[in-house]
């Protein structure tokens, strides 16, 4: 159960850093390119 | 409030926002706070992206240009400056209360304050009343983002007494981090939200203020506290501390009053003020020292590698910190610091823009980690029982690097231009003026000694 929560957790942080993250990376590239 | 209570934890009669009621039990997991922490400045770190409002703000009535009876930029700018302002404000104010009344009861308030900020700034737009952006997003707002910054920090750090840089440094970086998350959220709900007769800058307020008010809650439900005397298992506070290490207690009236407060405030000051120089003025400075060859699009994309950097940085730092010591951490910022700072000019003459984007990489990435590292160092420093309300004062260094940094680099630049030297080698002094602020930061670091035994505490903590 506690792991469970860990997971959870860490996916309800770790998603939406990862998608702003991989945005801006995204944009970075393109315009650098 | 009492249902609450019941439904959390039995029929306790110590309200469920209680420091008491946060103690953790003995099964607790502690790698389930730095998601709570994140959770919280993934939230309040919107404020880095709030000039994606700036022009639609400006175009609340005419939408496509702005009428007479829009509110113009500068107007519209005092409420970031207003939000920072109540940041430094409140941290330093409230810092005692934090640490007294516990994370979670911190966290939700500034769920509230934030969150309730946004929805007072959203009602501003709908009438057009910039007092209520000032009122809402800057003042509430504001103080959301204090009380949120030091309360996660304060209680990483009693949870990770084998590795604080890391811990502080991944909540740190979710400051950086929620700059991302929340660009290109604005302008997804700015287009969502957008009518025919609407910009759609209320609805994405409003929608904000819900999803961070809810966000940030999260993590106050599941943050917790250390019992007394808890260690993490395995490990053993070393026999021998460390050198600038402190086994003892400091309050932080006495901090405030030892040399090494003031000296960090330096340190911290100096090497924010250096980086947000850079950050203020990095599109225009690449597009003028590479003139005709770096257009307005790619500068924007060096700004978006610049902001990644800045947030890689707060982690990367501040774990290695935990390895080479605090002191160490920032001789490298300051020494490294200086040598690309100097070399910039060379580099600039040199045409390489490659060399330019990485050293000011490594700069923004040190910027960043002069952030992260600064809760352990006061850890170092001053033992644990007041860090969160010692780190809230140190902030004030933040509000005036703020101020210092921006006016520094524009002010030499305009009066270098003044003075006839062309737009791509207005930098070059500004750079060395630079170099000369951390020179000054790595005396103040180089100065650092233990903390006097006459401002250690002398009860237990409690």
């Amino acid at each position: 159960m506690n792991k469970l929560r860990l997971i959870l957790l860490w996916l309800i942080v770790g998603l939406p850093l990862a998608w702003g993250v991989a945005h801006t990376l995204q944009n970075a590239l393109r315009l650098l390119h | 409030m009492t249902a609450i209570a019941r439904t959390f934890g039995g029929e306790s009669r110590v309200s469920f926002w209680d420091r008491r009621r946060t103690v953790a039990p003995a099964d607790f997991n502690r790698f389930l706070v730095p998601p709570a922490a994140l959770a919280v400045h993934l939230s309040i770190g919107q404020v880095y992206a709030f000039s994606t409002f700036n022009l639609p703000l400006t175009r609340l009535l005419g939408l496509v240009h702005s009428a007479p009876a829009d509110w113009n930029l500068a107007e519209v700018g005092w409420i970031f400056s207003i939000a920072i302002f109540f940041l430094g404000a409140s941290a330093a104010l409230c810092g005692r209360w934090v640490d007294a009344a516990g994370p979670r009861k911190a966290m939700a308030v500034a769920a509230l304050c934030f969150g309730g900020g946004l929805l007072v700034a959203a009602l501003g737009v709908h009438w057009h009343e910039l007092w209520l952006l000032y009122l809402g997003y800057g003042a509430l707002g504001g103080c959301g983002l204090g009380i949120g910054y030091i309360s996660p920090v304060s209680t990483l750090i009693k949870w990770f007494p084998d590795r604080p840089g890391m811990a502080t440094g991944l909540a740190i970086m979710g400051f950086g981090g929620g700059a991302m998350i929340a660009a290109p959220l604005s302008l997804i709900l700015m287009r969502e939200f957008g009518t025919a007769t609407s910009n759609g800058v209320a609805g994405s307020f409003a929608t904000m203020g819900i999803l961070y008010f809810a966000f940030m809650l999260i993590g106050a439900f599941v943050v917790r506290v250390p019992a007394a005397g808890w260690t993490p298992t395995g490990w053993r506070a070393p026999e021998r501390p460390r050198r600038l290490v402190t086994t003892a207690q400091v309050s932080v009236g006495a901090a405030t009053r030892s040399p090494q407060f003031w000296l960090l405030w330096g340190v911290l000051c100096l090497n924010v003020t250096a980086g947000i120089a850079v950050l203020g003025q990095a599109s225009p400075m690449i597009q003028e020292m590479f003139s005709g060859r770096v257009a307005p699009a790619a500068a924007a994309g060096f700004v978006g590698l610049l902001s990644l950097f800045n947030m890689g940085g707060r982690f990367f730092w501040a774990t290695i910190s935990d390895y080479i010591g605090r002191k160490n951490t920032y001789f490298v910022f300051f020494v490294l610091g200086i040598a690309l700072y100097a070399a910039v000019p060379t580099i600039g003459n040199f045409g390489s823009i490659a060399l330019f984007v990485g050293a000011f990489a490594v700069i923004l990435s040190m910027y960043g980690g002069g952030f992260a590292t600064i809760p352990a160092y006061l850890r170092d420093l001053f033992g644990t029982m007041h860090v969160g309300a010692i780190h809230g004062r140190l902030l004030t260094a933040w509000a005036v690097a703020g101020i210092l940094g921006p006016v520094l680099i524009d002010y030499i630049r305009e009066f270098q231009i003044d003075r006839g030297v062309p737009k791509a080698q207005a930098y070059s002094v500004t750079m060395y003026v630079m170099c000369g602020l951390l020179l000054l930061g790595l005396i103040c670091n180089a100065l650092i000694r233990e903390v006097d035994q006459r401002h250690h505490h002398r009860e237990s903590p409690g």
